[in-house]
């Protein structure tokens, strides 16, 4: 599978991709204390100044595991190397670049200073998830560039492609077309949102899950041997289906920006349709990796591979669903409700399909397939245990938010709110301490994979294959209703926010959303977390399953 | 068998294909409709702030200084601060000049009564009366009772001349724009829950506590906390949007446009009272209010020999 010399260079875009993962998480746990003592660092390090760091880096080590991921399996797809190994090799420099240059930039905003000339803000933005300024935007645009020419250079003919080369075409030249938008100053709040939205909300809703969807299709037909076809139609209709409903979704961001009241129709219908594509692909992992009885090779990742299929149905899908309508988003803008969404949904999307990738990736590049896998699947449940924890305290200390700020309409942030939401700005550097542990974790083991001395792989406990408790066969009726739980929390926690807008709970009585919230949210984290610990330690007893039965065979073949 | 099933695929995959092609279609017929003028919606390029001072140039300074990376702005942006849209309408123009650059305290009634004599101000609201402007803008007196004097957590941002004037600018225009009733008013009076903090502001609010008392440093401090002198002049020697005060007295002092002086107790009173008389080098002038009619002479003594305790020893 690692017969292409170009292959190679994605290990670096993998490296990039960890050394600014533990970066940003670092960051995101000195936010989280910042939120819990906003003097921490002030003047130093304003708020500001580290939530832009952490969004952009976010943003940043995604994009360098697509990228690494897509050069590995650029020549799969082709049955040839890559295109000019010195674009890619330059590219790599110019990214590496710009993110140190946006990092020092990022700094100018504590005195003010954006670097005005010709109209634009050459040094930083200013702008939440575009804050680099004009020159790195050039330099970004120039990389995105280059990647497309290289994958288009190096995809085959047309009339051979399949529906992933349509996919990731399509994607890789979209995520340069769609940077654009970003790249202008507008005076009008919004103009410059309708626009600021083109890039973020097609980018993830449209470009990055195009590349998503086409990643996981091209890694289960490489882990599970999937029927191409079947991948292929499965990555043609996931991909419609995203513009379908994510086309028109994208006005859901325009509902109170100063545009007018028709977005609140089109945006509710649609964006309500989105996670019909997410379902659609969460189903197909579980129909992969069930279609054959093998136990899995690589089980990181296949962990974070289910994680990301998972997490982008629950964050995405079911927390993306409750606030899409208007009269649920008129309540949850602007408050933690949405970081809830936007944590699960972004790094569980997007980033566990890097993880997932890096941890196929890296060790095949290493010649280390026989790797211990133990680290990767401690650090898979502690990152995972760790966002779920992140998203019910963003959920819940926003709840408290919608009521104390909204409904009640005090404003005063020092005084009113930080008390009322003091648990979870605490519950928040919990669990991002346990992220962060689990991150630091895969950091190492994918960094010195292979270079460290191998623990032998433990040896597979000796006992028959359960037919019966947790580790059972998962059947396609428990994995439905497994799936209809998750979204009948999703329901509750949508009427939760519906119920703001009745008169009783405007009138000052939180009980029913607080009770919605209290019930819909833990009850949603806790079936995925149940979810995938069934699914998973149903894949195990297959591996114990099989290698009793090859252990029977063996002593059969002795007789 | 496998051709047909092809064919079938094919046609639903085309169809598809002229559906999305619809969509776009739509999405793009919304988006000019968003945008035509006889939609009314206001534009920032219409918008001043006392006739001087432009929205589209407060929103550089806000992009500039990131303001959306603590706070929301039409609900995007970050969430450690509060929404600024609908700022300007609620707090009024005076009392956003008081606060900022926010350094450490809420303003006081005396700091807001400062910038109710500002020209800008008085050119915008009309007002100069305290009861009037309270009246225009309920929330400045919310603020102004609830938290006058308590400490705030945003930092010092040292603006520069004019900046704070355009940032009201772009205040105006946020407040100005139609937002499709976000966000939702609401209908109870918030301060009678428990979730209200307590009112403990702990400095008095009409100053007249100090009158008599002459020359006396500790009395100098509690008036400057209370006009919010802090919020542009350090305890120490560094540069805030003004000069710091350590070590300021008694010292020799370029001014702009050439010569220098010795800042004096008459020299530091006339620059309390009539701060554009004699500007220090590097300094623009028409930044700080000037005092006089607001202090007394008593209380501008005072104020001064509190800025000569931090003399250098």
């Amino acid at each position: 599978m690692t017969s292409y010399r170009t292959q190679r260079l994605s290990l670096r875009f993998f490296l990039l991709m960890l050394v600014l993962l533990l970066v940003q998480v670092v960051l995101g746990v000195v936010l989280s204390l910042q939120h819990a003592d906003p003097t921490l660092l002030s003047g130093t390090m304003n708020f500001n100044v580290t939530r832009s760091q952490h969004v952009n880096l976010g943003v940043l080590w995604i994009l360098s595991g697509f990228i690494g991921t897509i050069l590995f399996v650029g020549p799969l797809l082709s049955k040839r190397e890559l295109a000019a190994p010195w674009l890619i090799k330059f590219l790599f420099v110019a990214l590496v670049a710009v993110t140190v240059w946006n990092a020092i930039a990022i700094f100018f905003a504590q005195k003010g200073i954006a670097g005005w000339w010709l109209g634009q803000p050459w040094i930083q933005e200013g702008l939440e998830y575009l804050e680099a300024g004009r020159a790195a935007d050039i330099i970004i645009l120039i990389g995105f560039a280059i990647l497309a020419y290289v994958v288009l250079r190096t995809f085959p003919k047309r009339s051979e492609w399949n529906e992933i080369h349509w996919g990731l075409a399509i994607g890789v030249t979209a995520l340069t077309v769609m940077w654009v938008f970003g790249m202008f100053f507008i005076g009008r709040i919004d103009l410059q949102e309708y626009f600021r939205w083109f890039v973020v909300h097609y980018w993830v809703e449209g470009v990055w899950e195009v590349i998503h969807i086409s990643l996981i299709g091209i890694l289960l037909v490489l882990m599970f041997k999937a029927d191409v076809k079947a991948v292929g139609y499965a990555v043609f209709w996931g991909v419609t289906l995203v513009w379908l409903s994510g086309l028109l979704g994208n006005a859901h961001h325009y509902f109170w920006v100063g545009t007018p009241e028709f977005w609140q129709f089109w945006g509710s219908l649609f964006s309500a349709l989105e996670p019909v594509p997410l379902i659609l692909c969460f189903w197909h992992m579980y129909l992969d990796a069930h279609h054959d009885r093998k136990p899995i090779e690589n089980k990181p990742a296949f962990y974070f591979l289910l994680g990301s299929a998972v997490l982008e149905m629950v964050g995405a899908g079911i927390l993306g669903f409750t606030m899409t309508f208007a009269l649920t988003n008129v309540w949850s803008h602007g408050t933690w409700v949405t970081p809830s969404h936007a944590h699960l949904s972004m790094f569980g999307t997007f980033g566990m399909l890097g993880l997932g990738a890096a941890y196929f990736i890296v060790p095949k590049l290493r010649k280390a397939t026989d790797f211990d896998q133990r680290f990767g699947r401690l650090a898979f449940w502690l990152v995972f245990l760790g966002m779920l924890g992140i998203g019910f305290a963003f959920a819940i200390g926003g709840t408290i938010q919608v009521f104390t700020y909204r409904t009640l309409g005090l404003d005063w942030f020092g005084g009113d709110l930080y008390p009322a939401m003091g648990t979870y700005k605490v519950l928040l550097v919990l669990f991002g301490i346990v992220f962060l542990a689990g991150v630091a974790l895969l950091v190492f083991d994918l960094m010195t994979l292979g270079h460290r001395v191998q623990a032998p792989a433990p040896q597979a406990a000796d006992h028959t294959p359960p037919t019966s408790g947790w580790a059972r066969p998962l059947r396609g009726f428990e994995a439905g209703t497994w799936l209809l739980g998750m979204w009948v929390f999703g329901f509750i926690i949508t009427f939760g926010l519906l119920s703001y807008n009745l008169p009783r709970v405007q009138g000052g009585d939180p009980t029913i959303p607080y009770l919605a919230a209290a019930v819909g949210y833990p009850g949603l984290l806790l079936t995925t977390l149940l979810f995938v610990w069934r699914f998973l330690a149903s894949l195990e007893a297959r591996e114990r399953a099989s290698s009793v039965t090859m252990q029977r065979r063996t002593a059969l073949a002795g007789d | 068998m496998a051709a047909d099933v092809d064919r079938v695929e094919y046609g639903r995959r085309r169809t598809a294909l002229l559906v999305l092609a619809l969509m776009i279609m739509v999405f793009i017929v919304l988006s000019a409709f968003s945008f035509v003028g006889s939609r009314d919606q206001i534009t920032p390029d219409t918008v001043t702030y006392a006739g001087a001072f432009g929205a589209v140039d407060g929103k550089r300074v806000f992009q500039a200084y990131n303001c959306m990376g603590c706070h929301t702005i039409v609900g995007n942006g970050a969430y450690l601060g509060p929404d600024l849209t609908n700022t300007f309408e609620s707090a009024g123009p005076a009392w956003i000049a008081a606060f900022l650059p926010s350094a450490g305290t809420w303003p006081t009634e005396a700091a807001l009564r400062v910038q109710l004599q500002s020209q800008n101000q008085t050119a915008e609201t009309g007002i100069t009366d305290l009861a009037a402007y309270y009246e225009a803008y309920p929330g400045a007196k919310e603020r102004i009772e609830r938290r006058g004097g308590l400490p705030t957590f945003m930092p010092n941002l040292g603006f520069r001349a004019g900046e704070v004037n355009e940032v009201i600018a772009f205040l105006k225009y946020t407040s100005l724009m139609d937002t499709e009733g976000w966000p939702p008013t609401p209908k109870v009076d918030g301060l009678e829950f428990p979730q209200a903090a307590k009112a403990i502001n702990v400095v008095a609010t009409d100053g007249s506590t100090t009158a008599g008392a002459t020359a006396d440093p500790a009395v100098g401090l509690t008036l400057a906390d209370q006009y919010g002198c802090f919020a542009c002049h350090a305890k120490t020697e560094a540069r805030l949007v003004g000069p710091g005060w350590g070590g300021l007295f008694g010292s020799d002092q370029p001014l702009e446009g050439g010569g220098s002086a010795t800042t004096d107790e008459a020299f530091l009173a006339e620059s309390i009272t009539h701060p554009d008389a004699a500007v220090a080098a590097g300094y623009p002038a028409g930044v700080m209010p000037a005092y006089a009619g607001i202090l007394t002479e008593d209380e501008v003594n005072a104020i001064v020999a509190y800025i000569r305790s931090l003399e250098k020893p």
